[in-house]
């Protein structure tokens, strides 16, 4: 089996760090694409955390390595040699498109925690308690592209999903270029500020891991 | 003396942040063989819970 890490370009060497299961790094070209792969015996790959952190290492080690770069989810592997590059010319042309938008870019991401989850309404009859409810997710979203659209104003390329739990009002992934960073940063603060009842979780920079395409699952 | 509480905290969540991304976005290709994930999902449930208290965890501590 052929486990891929990440899809480059202009790809200059391999970092010196091990792959998935300690495995040696490898690369494979496709179409003008770099591939960064490991070779496995059999057709799994045990799904540990340490599995998971050597799968980001290889990625953050390539980081600097390429022109553009897009990290591949963990767990995909390839039967063969054939199945890999059938895979990659299926998709030559949406993966260079992806590759061009997030060629120099970093991926920031913020997510903002609602102050308190909210009591369900006192209501006296089913259409009340649905209204109210109703007004809440409706003041919720409200709130979310308030704090999204002005960070997606400073981005090249914005994505925002369902929070996993009803207190994550806004999950935002943002692809930022180096000159625009600290800009960025200071929107979150005045955002911060102008939100005192609000937490807000900025991570990164992180490989553009959100801008990859494949599947929204 | 650095801030005790603070610090794991944000080295969890950067931790969390990282797991997410690696297990839930990336490129997917067709034809590939997706691999066992059977522990997988404890670990991004881990990301959830961490995140529901992060809020409480600041309040706790003002």
């Amino acid at each position: 089996m052929i486990y891929l890490y990440a899809i480059a370009e202009e790809l200059t060497g391999l970092p010196d760090v091990r792959g998935v299961d300690g495995a040696p790094l490898g690369r494979r070209s496709v179409e003008g694409l770099d591939l960064v792969v490991s070779e496995h015996d059999g057709a799994e790959v045990a799904a540990s955390e340490e599995a998971v952190l050597a799968h980001a290492r290889v990625v953050e080690g390539l980081v600097e390595r390429a022109d553009a770069l897009l990290p591949a989810r963990f767990g995909r592997g390839f039967r063969d040699e054939a199945a890999l590059r059938d895979a990659i010319e299926g998709r030559a042309a949406s993966l260079r498109d992806a590759l061009a938008q997030v060629r120099g870019c970093v991926e920031i991401g913020v997510r903002v925690l609602a102050a308190e989850p909210a009591p369900p309404p006192a209501t006296e009859s089913g259409r009340a308690y649905m209204e109210a409810r109703l007004a809440r997710s409706e003041e919720t979203e409200r709130l979310a592209r308030e704090l999204h659209e002005p960070l997606a104003a400073l981005a090249r390329a914005a994505t925002r999903t369902v929070g996993a739990t009803p207190r994550l009002l806004l999950s935002g992934a943002y692809l930022v270029e180096p000159g625009a960073l600290d800009a960025f940063r200071h929107r979150v603060e005045e955002l911060e500020a102008e939100h005192s009842e609000l937490t807000f979780v900025s991570t990164g920079p992180w490989p553009p891991y959100s801008f990859a395409p494949g599947g929204e699952t | 003396m650095t801030s005790v509480p603070e610090r794991p905290l944000e080295q969890q969540i950067t931790l969390l942040e990282l797991i997410d991304r690696v297990l839930n976005k990336g490129v997917v290709l067709t034809g590939d063989v997706t691999l066992s994930v059977a522990d997988v999902d404890l670990v991004y449930v881990g990301l959830r819970v961490l995140l529901a208290s992060v809020g409480t965890l600041e309040r706790l501590g003002e």
